[in-house]
């Protein structure tokens, strides 16, 4: 029985040790990012000057009449022509023509399509690592689920910030195992923890009271 | 005869104070940065499950979470005293006031009409849009009220300010109550972090194994945050 304890035990150990370890960039990561979102005084390098060319491109026919993941195809036909990667934010019509903002780490674009005369404008700039940081923080978010996810690192983003948070839980319930193991550290931790707990319901309670 | 022990023909000489002192220190340092990672974990259980949920809520679309549709809304009328003098900043707090309602207040980005004063204050609960007839002195009071689900929602991106508009300052002290427990979590993890690499270069035997998990989190994370930008330039 006490095998198979210590077997537990061992397993539980290694688990939290190497999860923990791997998954440690993204918890800087959101960490990080989250001081930034916090405080927008933090300045952040400043924009990159933007860079601007206009392209003949051929138009899918009807792109401003189609809705929601439809047009979005279509206007991924556009980007591929002109070699534009990234997740179309939305689309929007704007006399006649459509605004279109890309968004990807470290990089903004915006399109504006001219379906009359088969153009299309690219604004790019680039906005460095730390916006990088906050724009996967915030992706893909809860806005526009319809067309979200557009873009293939979207998604795989989706996936590894899914297996972060779940992977984090799995750490904060072992971590919890481990703590009780030490007999020495019970009575101090369960303070600790209580004083978590009220500091929590507190905060709470003042805010939604 | 030495009096100094032997092992092995070589002699044991007793460390130096200095020596000792600097074992003691780093001792203690390592006790230390131990029981910070598990204190620290421990004070931040619920903070870190809040954001870890919320999270996982935001970027899902679950039917039980759909707090949206389930909100309570209701509109009534209030008579106030308009305010006579102030910013429109300074009117709406005293509006507010009048009318009992505390949150965060965020103005309307235009300008207001003349004799008329839009603005919104909210809770992680509560939601009110106010659009006040100065001339008149009557407040349309519209309170939205979310859920459980709303509340845990809205808590995860409470903080009262945004990038894109850095004109917005936050008014409520509950808000800049949040936004310290935010830096707190935001700062705890961090450490929890640092002080996991500490403990785990003390442990010899999980080395390798630990430099695998770490450099493949770190190739992971970083190819998003410089290795896209690379890759598709």
């Amino acid at each position: 029985m006490q095998t198979i304890s210590r077997q537990i035990y061992v397993w539980t150990r290694n688990l939290h040790l190497y999860f923990g370890l791997a998954i440690s960039p993204f918890v800087l990561l959101f960490s990080i990012s989250l001081i930034f979102l916090n405080h927008t005084w933090i300045p952040l390098g400043g924009p990159d000057r933007v860079r601007q060319f206009t392209a003949a491109v051929s138009i899918p026919p009807g792109l401003e009449h189609l809705e929601g993941m439809a047009r979005v195809e279509k206007v991924k036909e556009v980007m591929r022509q002109i070699g534009v990667t990234g997740e179309v934010s939305f689309v929007r019509l704007n006399d006649g023509g459509l605004i279109v903002p890309v968004q990807k780490p470290s990089q903004e674009i915006t399109l504006h399509i001219f379906p009359q005369n088969n153009t299309v404008t690219v604004e790019r700039r680039n906005t460095g690592i730390w916006d990088a940081m906050m724009y996967l923080h915030k992706s893909p978010g809860p806005h526009l689920a319809n067309i979200r996810g557009n873009w293939v690192y979207t998604r795989i983003w989706r996936w590894a910030a899914d297996a972060t948070v779940y992977l984090l839980l799995f750490i904060s319930a072992t971590g919890i195992y481990l703590w009780l193991i030490l007999k020495a550290e019970r009575k101090i931790g369960l303070v600790i923890l209580g004083a978590g707990v009220i500091s929590f319901m507190g905060v709470v309670y003042v805010l939604c009271a | 005869m030495s009096s100094v022990p032997e092992i092995g023909g070589q002699a044991l000489h007793p460390p130096k104070p200095v020596e000792l002192q600097w074992q003691s220190f780093a001792h203690a340092i390592d006790l230390w940065n131990g029981k910070l990672h598990y204190y620290l974990g421990l004070y931040l259980l619920l903070f870190i499950w809040l954001f870890a949920f919320s999270g996982l809520m935001l970027n899902h679309h679950w039917t039980f979470d759909d707090f949206w549709s389930k909100r309570k809304v209701s509109t009534t009328e209030r008579a106030v005293h308009p305010p006579a003098h102030g910013s429109d900043l300074e009117k709406a707090k005293d509006l507010m006031r009048q009318l009992h309602i505390a949150g965060e207040l965020e103005l309307g980005e235009a300008p207001p009409a003349a004799g008329r004063l839009d603005f919104q204050v909210t809770t992680p609960r509560l939601m009110y849009a106010l659009h006040a007839d100065l001339v008149k002195g009557v407040v349309t009071v519209q309170r939205t009220e979310v859920n459980v689900w709303g509340i845990i929602h809205i808590l995860h991106t409470y903080s009262g300010v945004r990038r894109d508009n850095p004109h917005m300052q936050r008014t409520w002290t509950g808000i800049r109550i949040w936004s310290f427990c935010m830096d707190a979590i935001a700062l705890g993890l961090i450490f929890v972090v640092l002080s996991s690499y500490v403990m785990w270069w003390g442990l010899k035997q999980h080395r390798f194994w630990g430099l695998v998990a770490l450099f493949g989190g770190y190739l992971a994370c970083g190819f998003f945050v410089v290795g896209l930008a690379r890759l598709y330039p």
